[in-house]
């Protein structure tokens, strides 16, 4: 019995209990649900071995929904505790699990394959590609990002989640503090599903830069794209060092190194330092395609062109750049000197500059424009407002010598939020009712979709605003509960008032898809915004293969000069295109690394051995192995284009 | 067999011989701090430099932009990543 | 699969010009993995908790010996690339044989090494220090180790199915990881032992 007592939590509590009733009854309805319809060929065939941008797009927009509303349930539960003073509904230790996991989740597993998602829907399509450069890559990255998803995600039900924080500051994660395996999740899962990230970057960039359609030069990038080529060279330069500081707290933890420790030698401000090199990289690789949507969606409903594309591009790079120089701001109090500050400080500051090109560029896109008010415009014009306001207190955060003030409140709390929703969660909600009509063939209700945007508004302003008085008046975060004499009680009740309202906002998204799935037309063009760009060229549903024939370019509007100044997009006759075969060994490799970081989780040797060993024999099949992909013929290539035609 | 052993890769590893040598020469001879790292620093990124364009044909293809940019980012991230965390954990920490 | 004739083997169709490619942009990220591991080590470095520090358990020999040997195993490998440009499938597998063996000879001075550093009371868990320097080398060391294997893979498909541009191009981005990897070595060979010892 002594081996199963490492599994079991450590802080257990009747809803803990009931997530795992929950999560077992719904393991069990889906493996039932399968075999009843006769559905795990499908599923096998058509999506756990498929190389398809697309379908491994989709995939990702699943896996993101679903981490949407786990870590929205913990925003939640949150929020309740807060709302009012000496409240008893979730003790201490719960309280610093549910804001660890709240944070891993949304930022690496919601935020993140939510990007991915895009860009594996969108950035081949708009250069005119048949798929990305690597695709059997993809679905690694993929599988990797999804396993990693779910090893973090049943921390809670076995052996305990992580506390520590989703930056998990050393020496409270060390052994020591943290006694339970949680913190061990946090560095294994995180590790794999980095892995994956890593190998996404690598894959757009050569994607982006040597598969464009012909005559597509690097200036004529439609903007998406071009934010998709910045976001993944960051993410090529910022996700080794999360390796590296993963491994080193997973080292320190597993096999009694001193990277970190207190004794020894260690260092627990170089965790935070590391930390943070690639923590600040990563929120501009959340924010720049967003960036990215927002501009196709202003240029789409202004009826024009994006108003300046070069300044556009060159503050892309500029922050590209920046976003290296600025890591200490996340620890100005930390105790190193003036001079050090003061350079985090201009530099932090100077991203601002960039930043405020793009804002007055899409603001002047607006200006004489045609504006239609669609669900993803009133998305992007709530964005603009909220975004700076966000985008101000960060410049005030910037100041080194005010953080002191500022630190670890909740001003710091309602700054990244406020930055991070209408920025970043906006924007996957507006590209998401964007796209979704070139995904599925029908689009979702408007009528719900604009109150979905003012639900989610109001309840965003209740619940962030309050925050930066309490925070001003020094409330900290991350702390479970507060005395009434604080006088905070009634800013965290109306807190807590707006986040049960965006709640209310993301299940009107769920009835949204519910209610378009039954009622919405399916008689739709493929082209249903009047949009400018290569994506909206090809037919709905999207075959295999992209575009029958290689569409030629000349601007950074194709489509839009082939429906208004007579460019001709497609020439030439069809050829047989050549395509990727499906694979099985994405999924298994992702499962043996599922199954490594489980046994390194627990110190189970004997099995972490096997599994690299399994790793590694993957690795030697694929290198022996002859795939040279398949063609589809011309014949195949008539008939469906005469039935996507027809249809 | 003498086209096996171009004169150009030849050269380059006399020369990457060369530079270990002077190289090792901080070992060997006594030397302040500050000439030391100097004599460091010059071999290490002549080296690198070496290895780059004479073996690796980073130059030979049409993507030499892009792939010397990619090295040159990497670098210049890769020494702010340095002496950035030298300078707030070490240098100036109080 | 459509061959260009004018081109090199290796760039011969448009997977192996991506995949090439593709490799370069990885070794940027591999860059700023050994960039992150070297911030570590030198903000880390006399922080020696009563432990051994650099001066007392680094030794000229062996570094020697290690260096020459990655520099010269660089070398073949580049000439095994040359020979395969000239078609010449015997000569360059035998630089590959000969590359293989230096790596080889490189890891066990490595070993040997370790094995030492460990005997001077100089383990993973001495200090600071030594974690942070063994973490430093063993990175290194693992990538050669990984290397080795991978070379030996290609080296017997090379063998089997002669040179073809899957094949060459496997050998291609192979010379490219392993010239890499002696570029990271003199980072080492400088900053971590000729520093050290200075």
């Amino acid at each position: 019995m002594e081996f199963f007592e490492r599994f079991a939590i450590p802080n257990p509590s009747f809803a803990i209990y009931a997530s795992m009733v929950a999560a077992g009854i719904t393991m069990i309805a889906i493996v039932a649900g399968l075999t009843y319809f006769k559905k795990w060929g499908y599923l096998w065939r058509e999506w756990l071995t498929t190389v398809d941008h697309k379908r491994i797009g989709i995939m990702y927009l699943i896996s993101a929904l679903l981490m949407l509303f786990r870590g929205g349930v913990d925003a939640i539960m949150m929020r309740a505790q807060l709302a009012v003073p000496d409240n008893t509904l979730l003790d201490a230790q719960h309280y610093n699990e549910i804001f660890t996991t709240h944070g891993v989740v949304m930022i690496l597993f919601m935020a993140m394959p939510f990007i991915m998602f895009f860009m594996n829907l969108v950035v081949p399509l708009q250069i005119g590609a048949r798929d990305v450069a690597f695709p059997r890559l993809n679905a690694l990255s993929f599988w990797l990002f999804f396993m990693g998803a779910m090893l973090f995600n049943i921390s809670f039900m076995v052996g305990g989640s992580p506390d520590a924080g989703w930056t998990s500051y050393f020496p409270l994660a060390d052994n020591e503090f943290s006694k339970s395996v949680g913190t061990n999740y946090y560095m294994i899962a995180i590790q794999i599903a980095g892995i994956g990230t890593l190998m996404t970057g690598i894959n757009f960039i050569t994607t982006i830069l040597k598969m464009r359609a012909p005559g597509m030069k690097l200036m004529q990038m439609p903007m998406f794209t071009w934010s998709s080529l910045i976001a993944n060279v960051i993410i090529v330069f910022a996700f080794p060092v999360l390796t590296v500081a993963l491994a080193m707290g997973t080292m320190d933890r597993l096999f009694g190194t001193n990277f970190f420790t207190i004794d020894n030698g260690g260092m627990s401000m170089l965790w935070a330092n590391i930390f943070w090199v690639w923590g600040h990289p990563e929120v501009y690789i959340l924010i720049l395609p967003a960036f990215g949507i927002y501009s196709e969606i202003f240029s789409t409903f202004s009826r024009r062109n994006l108003y300046g594309y070069k300044s556009m591009v060159w503050s892309m790079v500029l922050i590209s750049l920046l976003s290296f120089l600025v890591w200490a701001h996340h620890f100005f109090t930390m105790g190193q000197g003036a001079f050090t500050n003061s350079i985090f400080s201009i530099t932090t500051m100077a991203i601002a500059v960039p930043t405020g090109v793009k804002i007055f560029n899409w603001l002047l896109t607006l200006w004489k424009g045609k504006i239609e008010f669609t669900t993803p415009m009133l998305y992007a014009i709530m964005f603009i407002p909220l975004f700076t306001l966000g985008g101000v207190t960060g410049v005030m955060l910037a100041m080194s010598a005010a953080d002191y003030q500022y630190h670890n409140t909740m001003f710091l709390v309602a700054h990244f939020h406020n930055v991070i929703i209408p920025g970043v969660v906006y924007a996957m909600l507006a590209g998401l009712t964007y796209y979704w009509p070139k995904m599925f063939g029908f689009m979702l209700n408007e009528k719900i979709g604009k109150w979905t945007v003012w639900t989610l508004s109001i309840g965003f302003v209740l619940a962030f605003m309050p925050m930066y008085i309490t925070g001003l008046d020094g409330q900290a975060r991350r702390l479970y509960t507060y005395s009434e004499s604080t006088g905070f009680g009634p800013l965290n009740m109306v807190s807590f008032v707006g986040a049960a309202i965006m709640a209310v906002g993301f299940v009107l998204i769920v009835y949204n898809i519910y209610y378009s799935v039954r009622y919405a037309s399916r008689d739709i063009s493929a082209d249903p915004w009047d949009a400018r760009t290569l994506e909206w060229a090809t037919h709905t549903p999207i075959p295999e293969y992209n575009f029958a024939i290689t569409p030629e370019v000349k601007s950074s509007e194709a489509f839009w000069d082939s429906k208004k100044n007579g460019h001709v997009l497609f020439k030439g006759n069809y050829e047989k295109i050549h395509m990727p075969n499906n694979s099985g060994m994405p999924f298994v490799m992702s499962i043996i690394f599922f199954i490594w970081g489980f046994s390194l989780i627990f110190s189970l040797w004997i099995p972490a051995i096997v599994a690299t060993l399994g790793i590694f024999a993957c690795l030697t099949l694929r290198s022996f192995e002859k795939d040279h992909g398949h063609y589809i013929s011309v014949k195949e290539i008539e008939d469906t284009e005469s039935e996507l035609r027809g249809a | 067999m003498s086209e096996l052993f171009p004169f150009k890769q030849v050269m380059g590893f006399v020369f990457s011989m060369v530079l270990t040598a002077v190289a090792l020469g901080v070992y060997f001879f006594d030397m302040s701090f500050a000439v030391g790292m100097t004599v460091l620093l010059v071999t290490a990124f002549l080296q690198a430099g070496l290895q780059l364009v004479v073996f690796m044909h980073a130059g030979e293809t049409e993507d030499k932009g892009a792939i010397y940019t990619n090295v040159y980012y990497g670098l210049i991230i890769a020494l702010v990543t340095v002496f950035g965390t030298l300078l707030a954990m070490v240098w100036d920490m109080g | 699969m459509d061959i260009n004739h004018s081109l090199p083997l290796e760039y011969s169709t448009e997977e192996n010009r991506l995949k090439i490619f593709g490799f370069w942009i990885f070794l940027g990220a591999e860059i700023m993995l050994f960039a992150t591991l070297f911030a570590a080590y030198f903000t880390l470095y006399n922080r020696t908790a009563g432990g051994p520090d650099g001066a007392e358990i680094f030794q000229i020999t062996p570094v020697f010996l290690e260096t020459i040997l990655l520099l010269t195993s660089s070398f073949t490998i580049g000439l095994g690339i040359h020979a395969m440009r000239l078609g010449r499938v015997k000569a360059m597998m035998g630089f590959f044989i000969v590359t293989l063996l230096l790596g080889l000879g490189f890891l066990s001075v490595e070993v040997f090494e370790f094995i030492t550093y460990v005997h001077e009371g100089a383990g993973i868990q001495t200090s600071a220090f030594t974690s942070s320097l063994l973490a430093t080398l063993g990175t290194h060391g693992a990538h050669v180790t990984l290397g080795f294997f991978w070379g030996l893979f290609i080296l017997i498909q090379v063998k089997k199915r002669g040179l073809t541009p899957a094949t060459a191009n496997k050998s291609f981005i192979f010379s490219l990881y392993w010239h890499f990897l002696d570029v990271v070595w003199i980072f080492i060979f400088s900053f971590i032992y000729l520093k050290g010892m200075m």
